[in-house]
C-alpha cells in the first residue's frame, strides 16, 4: 500500500503539488489525471525520490520512501515521460546496467531480459545503441527495462506520449497483461481514454491539488451518465444529464445539430479542469 | 556490489570509446611536451627542463584524466539523458554509487597518466616512477573525480562541463607546478597555489621521480580535498531537493 501524506512541492513561489493526499492500495492500477503543469509529473518524481518533498512524506507499506530507502525502492520501477538512458549503451547494455543496479542475478536476469526484449519484439535489435533507435522502440525497451526487476510497484509516466494510435494500444495491452494482483500501478497520463480503459480509481488534479478521486465509472455517474453535445454559435456545449430520458427530453428542445452519447471520463476532467480554471479566474 | 556496477558502467564505455579516450588523453600532454620540453630547450635548477616537466605533465593528466571522465558524463547523465534517473530510483545505496564514480573517474585518471608515462618511456631514463608515484596518482584522480562530481551536481545546463574546465582545469593545468614551480611566484599567491591538490600531486611525483622523499604533508592535503569533496558529493545526492 502507498500512502501521500500531505505531499507538497515548491518551487520557489510556485507550488507544483500542494497538499496532496492519496492511499493506493497493492495491486490497483491507479491514474493520475490532469492538464499540463497539473503536478503530475512532479508527483511521479517524488515517489521515484528524484525530486525531494518541500513537505508530507510518502510511505510504502507504513515504511518511509526516501532516497536512503533501498529496500522499499526494491519494490519500485519507473518509466519517465522521458528516455532516461544512457543513449551510448546497447539495448542488452541498459537491460545489464538495471539488473546490475537491482542486484538481480546475471543468470536470472539474462533469462528475464531475453524473454522480455522478445515479448516487446525487441530481441532483433539488441545490438542497436539506444541513439539510433525509434521512439516507439525506446518506450517499449524502458517498459521492458522497468519490468526486467519484476517490481511490486509500477509508476508510468506519460508510457504512450508520442506514440501512434497501434503502438499506443499495442502498450495498453502489454500493461494489461502484467497487471496483477500484487503489482500496483500508477499511471500518469494525456489520453484520458487510455486512463478510463486501464485504471480502477483516478485522482483528477489541476494547479498541484486534488480535485477529484473515485472509479472512473463513479466519477461519471456522478457528472450524469449521459451527455447532450449541442453546437450553439460554434461553440460545443455539453450537458449533462442522470437519466436517459431527462437526456431525450432535453435533445427535442435542442437544436437540430444536437447530439447525444454516453459520457465519459474525458468529459469529467473537461468539467474538473474547467471548473478549477473559472475558479482561480 | 552498487561500486561494482558502476565500475561495469564505466568498464563498457572506456571499451566502446577506447581509441576516443586514449587519443583525447594524448593530445594536450604530447603537444605541452613538444612545445616545452623540446622546442623550448631549457634547464631548472640545472636539470633538462623535461625531468621537471614530465612529473608534473603526468599528475596533469591525471587531472584531466579523471575529471573530464566524470563531469562531462555525469552532468550529461543527470541533465539530458535523465539517466541519473535510474539510479536514483533503485536500491543501489546511492553512497555506492558515488565511491564507483570517484574509483572509476580516478582509474581513467591513471590510465591518462600510463599512457603519458609510456610516450615519455624514451625521454625519462633518469626519472623514478614507482609504486607510491601511482599511488599519488591514484589519490589526485581521485580528489578530481570527487571535484568533478560536485560540479556536476550544481551544473544548470549541459554546457556548464566546458565552463567548469575553463574556469578550474585550466588554470590549475599552467599554474600548479606542472610548467613552472610553484616557489618561483610571487609570496602569498606561491602559498596559495602550493595548497591546491594538482601542486602537491605534482610536487610529490617530481620529487619520488628524483629518488626523494614525498613527506607527509601532501598526501594529507590530497586526503582533506578528497573528504572535502566526497562529503558534498555524498550530500548533494542524498539531500539535493531537486537533482
Amino acid at each position: 500500500m502507498i500512502e501521500i501524506k500531505g505531499l507538497t512541492k515548491q518551487f520557489g513561489n510556485f507550488k507544483a503539488v500542494d497538499d496532496l493526499n492519496l492511499t493506493i492500495k497493492t495491486g490497483e492500477f491507479f491514474g493520475l489525471l490532469g492538464p499540463n503543469g497539473a503536478g503530475k509529473t512532479t508527483t511521479i518524481s517524488m515517489m521515484s525520490t528524484v525530486l525531494l518533498p518541500s513537505k508530507g512524506e510518502i510511505r510504502i507499506d507504513g515504511r518511509l520512501l526516501d532516497r536512503k530507502a533501498s529496500e522499499e525502492k526494491r519494490k519500485l520501477s519507473v518509466i519517465t515521460q522521458e528516455y532516461s538512458m544512457r543513449q551510448d549503451m546497447t539495448m542488452d547494455e541498459v537491460m545489464e546496467y538495471q539488473g546490475r543496479l537491482y542486484f538481480i542475478p546475471r543468470k536470472v536476469m539474462k533469462e528475464r531480459s531475453d524473454k522480455l526484449l522478445e515479448f516487446a519484439g525487441l530481441i532483433d535489435y539488441r545490438k542497436r545503441t539506444v541513439r539510433h533507435l525509434s521512439g516507439g522502440m525506446k518506450r517499449k525497451l524502458m517498459i521492458c527495462r522497468a519490468l526486467l526487476v519484476e517490481p511490486e510497484i509500477l509508476l508510468l509516466d506519460e508510457p504512450t506520449a508520442g506514440m501512434d494510435a497501434l503502438s499506443r494500444r499495442q502498450m495498453w495491452n502489454m500493461l494489461r497483461s502484467i497487471n496483477s494482483e500484487t503489482m500496483t500501478i500508477i499511471l500518469t497520463t494525456h489520453y484520458i481514454e487510455e486512463a478510463q480503459a486501464l485504471c480502477d480509481r483516478v485522482a483528477l488534479l489541476n494547479g498541484g491539488r486534488l480535485q477529484k478521486l473515485d472509479t472512473p465509472a463513479a466519477l461519471i455517474d456522478e457528472l450524469g451518465k449521459y451527455t447532450v453535445d449541442e453546437n450553439t454559435d460554434g461553440k460545443l456545449e455539453s450537458k449533462y444529464f442522470h437519466k436517459k430520458d431527462e437526456a431525450i427530453e432535453y435533445l427535442k428542445t435542442a437544436a437540430e445539430t444536437a447530439s447525444l452519447r454516453s459520457t465519459t471520463l474525458e468529459d469529467v476532467f473537461i468539467e474538473c479542469a474547467g471548473q478549477a480554471i473559472n475558479k482561480d479566474r | 556490489m552498487g561500486i561494482i556496477t558502476v565500475l561495469w558502467e564505466k568498464w563498457t564505455e572506456f571499451k566502446r570509446d577506447f581509441i576516443k579516450i586514449t587519443v583525447a588523453a594524448m593530445i594536450a600532454p604530447v603537444l605541452y611536451l613538444i612545445v616545452f620540453g623540446l622546442g623550448v630547450k631549457t634547464t631548472a635548477s640545472g636539470e633538462p627542463y623535461l625531468n621537471f616537466l614530465i612529473p608534473g605533465i603526468v599528475a596533469m593528466s591525471t587531472m584531466t584524466g579523471s575529471f573530464g571522465a566524470i563531469v562531462q558524463n555525469m552532468s550529461v547523465q543527470r541533465l539530458y539523458e535523465k539517466a541519473l534517473d535510474q539510479v536514483m530510483v533503485s536500491p543501489t545505496p546511492l553512497w555506492q554509487f558515488i565511491i564507483g564514480q570517484i574509483l572509476g573517474g580516478s582509474l581513467r585518471g591513471m590510465y591518462a597518466a600510463i599512457v603519458i608515462l609510456l610516450i615519455t618511456l624514451p625521454l625519462r631514463s633518469e626519472l623514478i616512477f614507482n609504486a607510491q608515484s601511482f599511488f599519488i596518482m591514484f589519490l589526485n584522480g581521485t580528489v578530481f573525480a570527487t571535484i568533478a562530481l560536485v560540479l556536476s551536481f550544481l551544473a544548470k545546463s549541459y554546457s556548464d562541463a566546458p565552463r567548469f574546465t575553463s574556469y578550474i582545469i585550466m588554470p590549475m593545468t599552467f599554474l600548479c607546478n606542472t610548467f613552472i614551480s610553484t616557489d618561483q611566484m610571487p609570496a602569498g599567491i606561491s602559498q596559495v597555489i602550493a595548497l591546491l591538490p594538482l601542486s602537491q600531486a605534482s610536487g610529490m611525483i617530481r620529487t619520488i621521480s628524483k629518488g626523494g622523499d614525498a613527506g607527509v604533508f601532501g598526501y594529507v592535503v590530497l586526503f582533506v580535498y578528497l573528504c572535502v569533496f566526497s562529503a558534498l558529493s555524498i550530500m548533494f545526492i542524498y539531500k539535493k531537493k531537486n537533482l
